[in-house]
């Protein structure tokens, strides 16, 4: 060690190891697994940046003014002044704020410094890079696909941004193959970011079978990979936090799910992990207004599909009433649409998914179902630990019905489903919601029909809007 | 309205005449964690270590204390150590709690156990006092971290849930010895460890003669913690000394 830093005075050259450990990441100071002196050989010599990792916020005079400071987490980019606490720290001996927004990836004190890398950029490794095409995707692309699939490679290579709005189940993550083969071919970093935990999982063994060479990490939380440093990388926008100033090019999966407006942090996270200049993808099949205008007006490009890859229209909801369905639950009755329904599916040996707008609703839901002898059913939320299990078993068939909250609501693919909403004039089911939920459903070829129904104890605007936009869907795709 | 320190969500508490009329009120949990957490009546519990006797099982408990403090009272070990007063009985969710204040470093979450360590402190003060004797005041000593622990983690928990309390501390104990964590030992590993790793501050050791001192730890697992900062702590003579932990595990 001696000897390196002694070279190292003499000439700025940088540690290969500390590149490849630094490249596209900021790290916290102390997570470092380097010595001290290495490191800031590195600072003097401008490979390393060095910055506080709670800074203070001073927008406008009066920040500056106020006696009661305002502080930025630079790493999550958390500006909620709710979600500072202060500590007495023992390492700088002065009282510290912390942000407890990223807790869970080790906590970041006033005192604390956040490293990137600034040196030169590292050699990808080339092993698979040999100009052959990387993509062993052996299905076809319709026509309509194809021409989405070859505008998208065309207007990120042109690093320019670009929508893609296809209808659920028009075959999204195939049209993003040849987009993500031609990026990689350039020997670029690659993420595809989505908002849930579910949709990477789902995502994650479909890309490893279409690019068998190319080494993708999967990341979400509680997910047990740790290579940070694959060229492609599957990830929940949380997790993209780890990253600064990495990738070429960023997809983004269903786009409005991001909960962009709700928590401001996971825009900085995937702002960050780019590098500046970097093209977005996003794709969805109900974009948010901001995109949606930005698409029609002509500054965004895009494309809009409206079929589904097999052609055949999307299943329009039926609406039914169920009345007060909470109170029956509460007093222990299956209400009665709700079961004639289910033991016609049941008979008929289909899959049924059942949407409940709360966890207590599920848990209760589920619960009830089991008691009425459907046996083979299960009840999953976000915060059940056996969640994924669950969802397997209800993949491979041993579960025939799932009742979830809308955790579901997108990027499952299963074939031959029926979808239940129940409580679907609940404001958590929203347009969108509705429209992704109705799209679980007639996805494969085999299977283009099923069921939608909307159990509901009066009409919504959402439930209206929703159908309206899948029915103006299918005009528009010729059906 | 609050919002509950451990989960984020809205606190809603149901409106009563104690917070009809303070608009902000004490930060805490919200109703569906504090259900999660559970205490431990002080009615049912062992009389020395503060176990929880209703989940004990009936072949381990002795008239009103447990199983193994009798055999912490035949080891001859106890010195002037007397009894310990825990709040919360050890689960899964407290485990999760404590993780997140102890090893992710949220200190704030010990706001949320002010009121409950405030009122476990009374109750010890009760115990001493009968009605008409003067109310004895502790002096209460955190438990120390080592100092390369204490580096590494930023600050003493211990210490946190003492200032929480608002009664005076005296940092009289250091931790000399590095040795591996308590929670990462097996319970006859730690009844093996004699010598103590705790070492008298002497500048704070004129304090502590003839006072009654309550050390203050986050978790009374086996006890022997307890004893060996007694051992460390008997040579500044003090009146007697117990001890107040957040839970019993």
């Amino acid at each position: 060690m001696l000897l390196l830093s002694r070279h190292l005075d003499q000439a700025p050259h940088y540690h290969a190891d500390v590149q490849h450990f630094l490249f596209g990441r900021e790290c916290r100071a102390e997570d470092l697994p380097f010595s001290e002196k290495l490191i800031r050989a590195h600072v003097k010599n401008g490979f390393i940046a060095i910055r506080p990792g709670i800074i203070p916020l001073n927008e406008t005079i009066f920040d500056l003014l106020s006696i009661r400071k305002k502080w930025l987490c630079a790493r999550c980019g958390n500006r909620d002044q709710e979600a500072f606490a202060f500590c007495s720290c023992a390492r700088c001996g002065k009282k510290c704020a912390y942000c407890r927004h990223c807790l869970n990836m080790g906590i970041i004190r006033s005192c604390t410094q956040l490293v990137t890398w600034q040196g030169p950029e590292p050699r990808v490794d080339q092993a698979f890079l040999d100009g052959r095409p990387l993509c062993k995707w052996e299905g076809v692309l319709s026509n309509e696909q194809q021409a989405a699939a070859t505008a998208m490679k065309r207007t990120l290579a042109a690093r320019e941004s670009f929508l893609l709005w296809a209808v659920t189940g028009s075959g999204k993550t195939e049209i993003m193959y040849p987009a993500i083969d031609w990026q990689l071919r350039q020997g670029h970093h690659v993420t595809l970011a989505t908002p849930r935990t579910d949709v990477v999982r789902e995502l994650l063994p479909r890309l490893r079978d279409a690019f068998p060479e190319v080494p993708i990490s999967g990341l979400y939380g509680g997910s047990e990979e740790e290579d940070l440093h694959a060229p492609l990388v599957i990830s929940t926008a949380h997790q993209l936090i780890r990253y600064a100033d990495r990738f070429d090019c960023v997809l983004i999966d269903e786009v409005d799910a991001f909960p962009f407006h709700f928590d401001p942090m996971l825009e900085y996270a995937v702002r960050k992990a780019a590098k500046p200049g970097t093209p977005f993808a996003y794709l969805s099949a109900t974009p948010p207004s901001a995109l949606k205008n930005r698409f029609l007006s002509g500054k965004l490009k895009g494309r809009k599909l409206a079929r589904r890859y097999h052609g055949h229209p999307l299943p329009i909801p039926s609406f039914r009433w169920i009345g007060a369905w909470q109170k029956l639950v509460q007093r222990g009755k299956l209400p009665g649409v709700l079961q004639e329904w289910l033991k016609n599916k049941m008979e008929a040996q289909q899959q049924v998914f059942v949407f409940v707008p709360s966890v207590s609703a599920a848990a209760a839901l589920t619960e009830l179902l089991q008691r009425n002898g459907f046996s083979r059913s299960a009840g999953v939320h976000s915060g059940d630990p056996l969640r994924h299990q669950k969802v397997a078993d209800f993949r491979a068939g041993k579960l025939r019905l799932l009742v979830t909250t809308t955790i579901l609501e997108r990027g499952v693919t299963i074939a031959n489903v029926q979808v239940g909403v129940v409580g679907a004039d609940d404001p958590v089911f929203d347009e969108a919601a509705l429209v992704q939920i109705s799209g679980r459903v007639g996805r494969s070829a085999a299977h283009p029909n099923g069921d939608v129904i909307f159990f509901h104890n009066g009409k919504t605007l959402s439930m209206v809007h929703a159908v309206r936009h899948m029915v103006q869907m299918n005009q528009e795709g010729g059906r | 309205m609050e919002r509950c320190l451990f989960c984020g969500e809205m606190r809603g508490d149901p409106l009563s005449f104690h917070n009809l009329f303070s608009p902000d009120y004490a930060p805490g949990f919200c109703l569906s964690c504090r259900e999660q957490l559970i205490p431990i009546d002080a009615r049912h519990c062992c009389c020395l270590c503060g176990r929880d006797l209703s989940r004990l099982n009936r072949d381990r408990v002795v008239e009103n204390r447990c199983s193994d403090c009798v055999k912490w009272a035949r080891s001859g070990r106890n010195g002037l150590y007397v009894s310990n007063r825990a709040i919360y009985h050890y689960n899964p969710f407290l485990k999760e709690m404590i993780n997140q204040f102890k090893f992710r470093g949220d200190v704030r979450l010990a706001d949320g156990f002010a009121v409950e360590l405030k009122r476990a402190y009374r109750h010890c003060e009760r115990e001493q006092s009968g009605i008409f004797k003067r109310k004895p005041s502790f002096l209460l000593v955190p438990v120390p971290l080592s100092s390369e622990r204490l580096l590494e983690r930023g600050f003493n928990q211990a210490d946190v849930l003492a200032r929480q309390i608002g009664a005076p501390i005296v940092q009289a104990l250091v931790r000399v010895r590095d040795e591996a964590k308590q929670s990462k030992k097996s319970r006859a590993e730690r009844m093996r460890l004699r010598a103590t790793p705790f070492r008298l501050n002497e500048k704070a050791a004129v304090r502590l003669s003839g006072h009654k001192i309550l050390l203050i730890d986050d978790i009374y697992t086996t006890g022997a913690t307890m004893r060996l900062a007694s051992e460390a702590l008997a040579t500044a003579r003090p009146h007697s000394i117990r001890s107040l932990t957040l839970i019993h595990g």
